[in-house]
């Protein structure tokens, strides 16, 4: 019986904790967001890929040797903010900004793109809560159809309200192509959880972060290859790329390093 | 209505279309926003068959954060109800034990069923939880019915639509219960957090020393909230004393039922101490921490001085025998 009593308050006590806790580090992220927010912009101005290098020190080899590895590739690069929303994001500009000029892949892409919400609803997603989210991301595709100039777009993924709201359809996109082809990954889910549970934890709500997973499955909602180059402290001297999904025609390229993607330009 | 808000805010946007989409009330759930404000509603919920909130119908309070819905609404029940404070912000939230998530693609529906399935489950001591007896909860679900919301002007006998023999609430009960497992209610106002933090140190401190043979890793374990308590008390101190003990921060007042029966769930614990002096709470357990250590070192001595006599005695019979022996 005291037994008992003593159990329970202790699940109280964590009740107490975890409320404390949670408070202090919902608290701290929130300083830190903002803090990224003021010194990032959702998404950046093309740069020249020398920034990178002032990124990081002189005698870090690893690094400077995989810069000028990926120097032999690519000469730009655009930033996004380090949010756990990024990959979205970056692919979300890098794919409208390279469909500017090409009309007949953005019609393709408008086709995809308006097909997806029904297949959504099919899977049982609420419309009225989901068409919010596809009128903004089917609004920019719109706006990529009357040619504007990059300014533009680049705006409207600057508009935190615009900019999220595409993320959120991503993500949703994401999701409903893990829950439609869950038998297949399935076998890539960690913890036991099914891949509902999965994308009910990692795939759907903000600022989580997106592992291969996620970009194999919004490449393939979209049918849009995606190339990521891998750099982190591994040994080598040269930068690892990955295309999504495999033996794809790569449109857009992302650099990855541990927790954070930006975009490249050739 | 329409005039007075930005139609191109999302969330203003979004709210319109939930508030069209649940303008009717089903059988188990209505929920709209007040005339004057489109951030807040007002909904009432079916307390779930099958539970000891059976017969009730519960109302209360949904505030919606500009970003909605890229962030989540707070959930305020005005009803006393057993299973969740009354007037305290439970919020659909995150929280590093759960990794359950707000979803922007969730809706008020969302958490209107989510509150549903919540009921029957335990509260477990999470803060703007309550556990009362099934026999308290059905009570309460029988007076809720009585209820009526000065603000929306709603009475509960009329607020949803009555449940029919034919009506099958099975498909609407499973995903209440589904969603239940997937959201996490969480209390958000800080003064609140204050009351419940105090609440949970002084039912702490009560059951330790009912528990009197308290072991040392409990000790270290209860002492952790304490100090958190000490901390927050001048602050708690400042917020709390204005008003009455467990107030919720709307500054509502419990009904004497509500409050008995809170006291009747913390029972033996307030040991007549005042209720509205809050920051006295915090020296008070450790005083009755000490006696019940004051009181296990004791018998430690009188056992120790009680085996002692006996090992004596037995070598004074010894030796006894061995005199016998010897003359």
């Amino acid at each position: 019986m005291a037994e008992e009593q003593q159990e329970s308050s202790q699940g109280e006590m964590e009740g107490v904790n975890c409320l404390a806790y949670d408070e202090a580090i919902i608290a701290q992220q929130d300083r830190i967001q903002q803090e990224i927010a003021n010194s990032n912009p959702l998404v950046s101005d093309r740069q020249d890929l020398s920034v990178l290098q002032r990124e990081y020190a002189d005698d870090d080899t690893v690094y400077q040797l995989k810069i000028k590895d990926l120097y032999k590739k690519y000469s730009y690069i655009r930033k996004t903010r380090p949010d756990g929303n990024c990959f979205y994001r970056a692919f979300g500009f890098a794919h409208l900004e390279s469909l500017l000029d090409d009309s007949k892949e953005l019609q393709k892409f408008k086709a995809v793109a308006s097909k997806s919400k029904l297949d959504l609803v099919n899977e049982g997603f609420t419309e009225f809560t989901i068409e919010d989210f596809h009128n903004t991301f089917m609004d920019l595709i719109e706006l990529c159809e009357k040619q504007p100039n990059l300014q533009e777009l680049l705006n409207s993924f600057n508009d935190q309200n615009v900019s999220d709201y595409v993320v959120v359809y991503l993500r949703l996109l994401t999701s409903g192509y893990l829950q439609r082809e869950h038998s297949f990954f399935q076998h890539f889910i960690e913890g036991g959880r099914s891949v509902k549970e999965f994308c009910q934890q990692e795939v759907e709500p903000m600022s989580k972060e997106s592992d291969h997973i996620h970009i194999i499955a919004l490449a393939q909602a979209l049918n849009v290859s995606i190339l990521v180059e891998y750099m982190d402290r591994g040994e080598g001297g040269t930068v690892n790329h990955h295309v999504f999904p495999e033996g794809g025609d790569p449109r857009i390229f992302l650099l990855y390093r541990p927790g954070h993607y930006d975009i490249l330009y050739k | 209505m329409e005039g007075k808000y930005n139609l191109k805010s999302p969330a203003v946007k979004r709210l319109m279309k939930e508030a069209a989409e649940l303008r009717d009330p089903t059988e188990h759930y209505h929920a709209q926003p007040l005339e004057d404000n489109l951030f807040e509603w007002h909904f009432s919920v079916r307390g779930p068959p099958d539970s000891d909130f059976d017969g009730g119908v519960y109302h209360g309070r949904i505030v919606l954060p500009p970003e909605y819905p890229m962030k989540p609404p707070s959930i305020i029940l005005l009803t006393p109800n057993g299973r969740f404070e009354v007037g305290k912000k439970i919020c659909l939230s995150i929280s590093g034990h759960h990794p359950e998530t707000w979803q922007p693609s969730w809706s008020i529906r969302t958490a209107l069923i989510a509150i549903i399935g919540f009921m029957p489950t335990k509260g477990e001591g999470a803060i703007g939880s309550l556990d009362y007896t099934p026999e308290e909860r059905r009570a309460l679900a029988k007076k809720s019915q009585d209820f009526c919301c000065e603000t929306c002007g709603c009475s509960m006998r009329s607020a949803l639509l009555t449940l029919t023999p034919n009506s099958n609430p099975s498909a609407e009960d499973h995903q209440a219960k589904r969603l239940a497992q997937q959201i996490n209610f969480k209390a958000e106002s800080s003064s609140s957090r204050h009351a419940s933090e105090s609440r949970g140190a002084e039912s702490e401190s009560s059951t330790s020393s009912q528990g009197d043979a308290s072991t040392s890793a409990e000790q270290e374990a209860a002492d952790e909230p304490r100090t958190e308590q000490v901390e927050a008390s001048p602050s708690a101190a400042e917020e709390d004393r204005p008003l009455p003990p467990a107030a919720p921060s709307t500054g509502r007042p419990l009904s004497p039922r509500q409050r008995r029966a809170q006291q009747q769930n913390q029972q033996g614990q307030r040991d007549g101490r005042e209720p509205a002096s809050r920051p006295a709470f915090a020296p008070a357990p450790r005083q009755q921490q000490d006696e019940s250590h004051t009181g296990s070192a004791v018998l430690i001595v009188l056992l120790t001085l009680a085996l002692a006599a006996l090992i004596f005695r037995r070598i004074y019979l010894a030796q006894e025998y061995k005199f016998d022996f010897e003359l």
